[in-house]
């Protein structure tokens, strides 16, 4: 297998756009080669993650961007894995690269869903869960994983104040990100006090619904040092699935999926869970990053809650979880939201993080999973 | 904003699975080769990758393993707001199965452990009870 690099990023704004999924993605894509500094032309395949194109009026989004970008005849995939979208349209990215295919690909992640409201995103988020048995029985998005804290809460003795801390951690890191959707100091009893979504998740548990776009440059090293000496390797890429359904698990209060692609990242980066120096993960909803952080083996099973308490995932403290404020703060826009989280590694990895830069970070790590964790990809990048 | 969806899942044994949950059942396939349970919309047995599967009508009954009560709810549930969502474990066997449950306002109406009973199924999922 070839190695693989990351050369350029780039990210709209996360929020409420008014520009088009079109107009976004492309945005993004252009942020991604001009930060590259490659031609379009180099680009030989593009690999286009999105959910809900059809609320913005456009399905095949590949050859629309393709031939905006002014090379219609560059081959282009649109990927779609709900709020996984992301990461499994960067894994097929690295893939085609890894295996020769191509020297330099595009990937791009657009969402565009704000315009259609609560209702209809609440209702058609729904049928990215097993939808006969959840979506189908009135169970919304904010509810599965309500599901999943009621049984995290209970088993491991763990509060709803312990949910909210990360809300506040997540807002503190989003603060000094300027390309966040909620830009906005909160605290406990805000979180506490804010309006019960989905027992007993509340408002401030939830990420927001997003507009957003964010599009990485992948190439081979060949490429990269060719272009630049600011760039990033790729060392680690696992896969993993769950059974659709939450009620298909042994366990509730943990995503089989993230397991399986984390073993599968690190065995392949020859490195455990201790090596990383900071982790973009999925917090859709609060408790997500507790299930998260110990599914990727940074604590014990059960211990995520106390080590929130205890400060440890802040920004610069034993592990920084979400510097860049995360799907709570930084904002979810489905599609993107995956390959976003791999534009903040890169640049926290080449010096573009700003205010909110993991001090001495060499090792980075992705996570994103599609609907409750039934699709999952866990990415390891490293500083060269 | 108007969508349109079918309310009609393709599933075999629809119908059968719906008059047993009437009945307070659960229609489940047993694989013929190694025994294992699985809900009725499994095609290949995930313990051994068999085929062949054999009706088992099992008593649905069992207990809350979890839950959540909406309050902000998909479309074509607002009338029902609020009602719970629920996770059940099923006494016969170790498949669990999840649900409607109607007028549930709080947690302290639904200790985990609640005894339960599967009902019906209807235009609200597969509907279930306290026993």
């Amino acid at each position: 297998m070839e190695k693989v690099c990351l050369i350029g990023a780039g990210s709209t704004k996360y929020g409420k756009l008014e520009d088009s999924i079109i107009d976004i993605a492309l945005q993004a894509s252009v942020d991604a080669i001009e930060s590259a500094g490659i031609e379009p032309k180099e680009i030989q395949a593009g690999y286009i993650s999105n959910v809900f194109g059809i609320a913005d009026k456009q399905v095949h989004l590949g050859p629309v961007i393709m031939s905006n970008l002014g090379i219609p005849e560059v081959p282009s995939l649109s990927i779609e894995s709900a709020c996984g979208s992301g990461s499994v349209s960067f894994r097929e990215a690295y893939a085609n690269v890894a295996a020769g295919f191509y020297d330099a690909v595009l990937a791009t992640g657009v969402e565009k869903v704000t315009h259609t409201g609560t209702e209809w995103t609440t209702t058609y988020f729904s049928y990215c869960s097993d939808f006969f048995y959840e979506g189908g029985a009135g169970a919304s998005f904010p509810g599965l994983f309500a599901s999943m804290a009621r049984a995290y809460l209970a088993e491991f003795k763990a509060t709803e104040e312990d949910l909210a801390m990360v809300a506040v951690k997540n807002h503190d890191n989003g603060l000094l990100n300027p390309k966040a959707h909620l830009r906005k100091k909160i605290t406990i009893d805000d979180v506490m006090k804010s309006a019960v979504v989905a027992s007993p998740l509340k408002l401030y548990d939830c990420c927001p619904f997003s507009d957003g776009a964010s599009a990485v440059i992948i190439c081979s090293e060949k490429f990269a040092k060719a272009h630049t000496k600011n760039y990033v390797e790729v060392i680690g890429s696992g896969r993993g699935g769950s059974p659709a359904a939450l009620q298909g698990r042994d366990h509730i209060t943990t995503i089989p999926s993230t397991v399986i692609a984390a073993q599968a990242a690190y065995k392949m980066a020859g490195i455990t869970a201790k090596d990383i120096d900071f982790a973009e993960v999925h917090d859709c909803f609060t408790i997500a990053e507790l299930v998260d952080t110990e599914d990727l083996g940074f604590f014990e099973k059960g211990k995520a809650a106390q080590a929130v308490r205890e400060g440890r995932t802040k920004l610069n403290a034993d592990i920084s979880i979400n510097p860049s404020g995360g799907l709570k703060s930084k904002g979810h826009p489905i599609g993107a939201t995956g390959i976003g989280q791999v534009v903040e590694v890169f640049d926290q990895l080449t010096g573009k993080a700003g205010e909110r830069t993991v001090k001495d970070a060499k090792i980075g790590l992705t996570h994103n999973f599609g609907a409750t964790g039934a699709s999952c990809a866990v990415h390891i990048f490293k500083s060269v | 904003m108007p969508y349109i969806y079918s309310k009609v899942y393709k599933l075999l044994t629809k119908e059968e699975f719906a008059n047993n949950a009437k009945l307070g059942k659960v229609l489940t396939r047993k694989c013929t080769k190694c025994g294992h349970l699985h809900l009725v919309t499994t095609y290949y047995c995930q313990n051994c990758g068999n085929k062949g599967f054999e009706n088992t009508i099992i008593d649905g009954k069992g207990y809350i393993v979890t839950y959540t009560i909406i309050t902000v709810p998909p479309d074509g549930y607002e009338e029902y707001v609020p009602y719970a969502w629920v996770v059940m474990k099923l006494d016969e066997s170790e498949l669990r199965i999840s649900g409607f449950m109607a007028d549930i306002k709080s947690p302290a109406e639904l200790p985990l452990g609640t005894r339960t009973r599967i009902t019906g199924y209807d235009q609200r999922g597969i509907i279930i009870e306290k026993q």
